[in-house]
């Protein structure tokens, strides 16, 4: 009796006319999740309470597999800020279908990227410090205050979709509030791309500065290293990528078409264009690395190459096989119509960003730079992986609830008459009348 | 950094990053202040209702916003950008005046069986009102809204001397696993209610003196609004799991659909066809 009755409070939530697993089911797919979660917490109370020698991270290897997590889901997450922008304010209106699933992926990467940095930083209880006593040469400054503001900002924008939920829109206060704030979206779509471009900028910046990690350090424009561009162009290319994997995989769990094939095609093409800029940025960028910065600064660029396994493979794989190829296979229309083509490329190009960030965090500290200098290789610890896998099971719990309860794909309920007549051998309406 | 850090000192750079930094900061707070006002004045001006129906319209799928002069054949394709609010409407306006509404040929429509008298108007909700001789409007359920729910589990309406609003709740009706806000076609105030039996729901008098009923359709434009309407059943239908339905020549649809799909998801069929996404 009292389980029916939760079935019903439950059903009662869940958006009109689509269709979703039954209670038992969901809390099913929820518990490993829940699990991984619990096991995350565990680990990061161990970090925080007994200290960072916990982590198999050093004064010598002060960035590990957090930062490079963080690095690879801010920019992942980078298709909230750029989907809100081209649909706010440049009016790609298409891209109305996965605002919201971009909107609840960037909020999970966001706040997940900051929880895994209070527990890197190791002393959450003076975390309020960087923004009292901020030091102004540093890049990781810029980097805290646009992630939180931005944060507050994904949070804000975050509410409107919660709020448009079936039962809590019967509240009058939360339908009026959900409607007007609504309407000023575009004002935090503009703060958010605003925020959003400096932060994945600075990120950037925070490798191109290295003046003493010569394998790093960048030529400046301006005042700003190259890596700071790259940074943001790399973020913009790919968040449309991993919305196509994100939308995709869930369409594969799930069984339902949740966004039509002309979106699809959309996201692929604007991730292709910008793809490609990245790729020609990025081979000049190494270009004049390889003949001038690093010579500049007494080494030959091969030399980074010869400590295994860090060989020129990974300046390839980088380049084209994770840059070149998707950014071909998402800008030619025969290739990506084909869904496998289309979730390859999309695949590849996130792999390519993950590759980098990896790169430019790991490598970068792994390479000797002084003549006493030795390399060195790092395996995170066992707690380092269960507060990364705590990170991981807290955005899929997040994106599930969103799922069910909410309106994460608005074009869900009108694709249901399409996959339905589809599948009808006679259209349902020909001839009818 | 900032000013009461020690050892702050003014200069470009600080200028540049504390002017950026409480830029955005007072940007996103009056931004979410300035929504907050705005909800507090419509809740306190009324206008739930309203901004209900704006609401649902904006999550209606594109085929269910069109326009009603697509009905008449006037446009191929047009969305409505008035939320069906006709009296807002310029291009409604000069197309009523050029191509006047024609009177139907007969007194009633009857499409597959179902009665739409044409002595009446019919709101997009599937309800219709009725001006009476002492200046009120009674306010009905069309006969496909009536067959949709069949014999209802319970009806909730509004107690005289309530307000309702055009496109606001009339009532709600509760059938099966739905739970359907009936759409008011008009606004008024409520002087009577009726119920299933007496063939109305509600009898409304006008609050200044005056009863809009521009956005109501009429005449020549039912016929073609309930075929549209009976296509839109069937893919509801088909949509819910349902067996594809289809009318025979000669078949008339039963006078309790709900009864006929008991595993049909009724709440989602009726969110469809009373316009309640």
């Amino acid at each position: 009796m009292a389980n029916q009755m939760f079935q019903q409070i439950d059903k009662e939530f869940i958006t009109r006319g689509v269709r979703r697993c039954s209670t038992p089911r969901f809390i099913l797919w929820l518990a490993p999740w829940v699990a991984l979660l619990v096991f995350g917490v565990y680990s990061a109370g161990l970090c925080l309470v007994k200290g960072l020698n916990q982590t198999n991270m050093d004064n010598r290897y002060a960035f590990g597999l957090w930062i490079f997590v963080d690095l690879t889901i801010i920019a992942l997450g980078a298709g909230a800020f750029f989907t809100g922008f081209l649909l706010y304010i440049l009016k790609f209106k298409e891209l109305k279908a996965v605002i919201n699933s971009a909107v609840v992926i960037g909020l999970v990467c966001y706040s997940g990227a900051m929880c895994a940095l209070m527990v890197d930083v190791g002393q959450p209880l003076r975390a309020w410090f960087t923004f009292w006593y901020p030091n102004v040469h540093s890049m990781l400054t810029e980097v805290t205050f646009c992630i939180s503001c931005y944060l507050c900002v994904l949070f804000i924008e975050y509410l409107p979709i919660v709020l448009k939920n079936r039962k809590l829109r019967e509240v009058p206060g939360f339908l009026v509030f959900e409607f007007e704030m609504h309407k000023l979206i575009y004002v935090l779509a503009g703060v958010g791309t605003f925020l959003s471009f400096f932060h994945q900028g600075s990120l950037g910046g925070l490798y191109g500065v290295l003046r003493g990690r010569p394998f790093a350090f960048r030529e400046h424009i301006f005042i700003w290293p190259s890596t700071f561009f790259l940074f943001i162009i790399s973020a913009a290319a790919v968040g449309p990528s991993f919305l196509i994997c994100t939308t995709a995989l869930v369409e594969k769990i799930t069984g339902k078409r949740l966004v039509k094939d002309r979106v699809f095609d959309l996201l692929a093409r604007i991730s292709g264009i910008l793809l490609s800029v990245y790729v020609l940025a990025k081979t000049i960028d190494t270009l004049i690395w390889i003949n001038r910065t690093s010579p500049g600064l007494g080494f030959t660029a091969s030399q980074y190459y010869d400590w295994q396994p860090f060989g020129t493979w990974i300046l390839f794989a980088e380049i084209v096989l994770c840059g070149l190829m998707p950014a071909l296979i998402l800008l030619t229309p025969r290739l990506r119509v084909r869904r496998a083509w289309l979730i390859s490329g999309a695949f590849l190009a996130c792999c390519g960003i993950a590759l980098n960030r990896y790169v430019q965090t790991v490598q970068t500290l792994a390479l000797p730079t002084l003549s006493f200098d030795k390399f060195l290789s790092y395996t995170p610890s066992w707690q380092e992986v269960g507060t990364f896998l705590g990170v991981l099971a807290y955005g899929v719990l997040v994106y599930s609830f969103s799922f069910r309860y909410f309106q994460v794909f608005p074009e869900e309920r009108e694709l249901k008459i399409e996959v339905r007549t589809r599948q009808e051998e006679e259209p349902a309406l020909a001839g009818r009348f | 950094m900032f000013p009461w850090n020690y050892g702050f000192h003014f200069g470009v750079a600080s200028y540049i990053f504390l002017g950026a930094f409480y830029t955005v900061l007072i940007v996103v707070a009056t931004t979410v202040a300035n929504a907050l006002w705005r909800a507090n004045r419509d809740l306190s001006k009324g206008k739930v209702e309203d901004i209900r129906w704006h609401s649902d319209f904006h999550d209606l799928s594109a085929a269910d916003r069109s326009c009603r002069h697509v009905l008449t054949g006037e446009f191929a394709s047009r969305e409505c950008p008035h939320a069906f609010n006709c009296g807002e409407c310029e291009t409604h306006a000069k197309l009523i005046a050029l191509h006047p509404l024609g009177q139907a040929a007969e007194p009633e429509a009857e499409i597959f069986g179902m009665s739409f008298p044409l002595d009446r108007m019919y709101h997009r909700g599937h309800t219709w009102a009725r001006p009476e001789a002492d200046g009120t409007v009674t306010v009905g359920l069309d006969d496909l809204g009536s067959r949709l729910l069949g014999t209802p589990d319970a009806v909730d309406l509004p107690k005289p001397g309530t307000h309702v609003h055009a496109n606001g709740t009339a009532f709600r009706v509760h059938r099966r696993e739905a739970d359907v806000r009936i759409l008011s076609p008009v606004d008024g105030e409520v002087v009577e209610t009726g119920g299933v039996d007496r063939g109305f729901f509600l009898r409304v008098k006008p609050i200044d003196g005056v009863m809009d009923m521009t956005p109501l359709l009429r005449d020549a434009e039912v016929k073609p609004w309930l075929m549209r309407e009976l296509e839109r059943l069937q893919l509801a239908l088909t949509m819910e799991g349902a067996s594809t339905p289809s009318l025979a020549d000669g078949g008339v649809p039963v006078a309790d659909i709900a009864a006929a799909y008991p595993k049909t998801d009724w709440d989602a069929v009726c969110g469809e066809m009373f316009l309640e996404p």
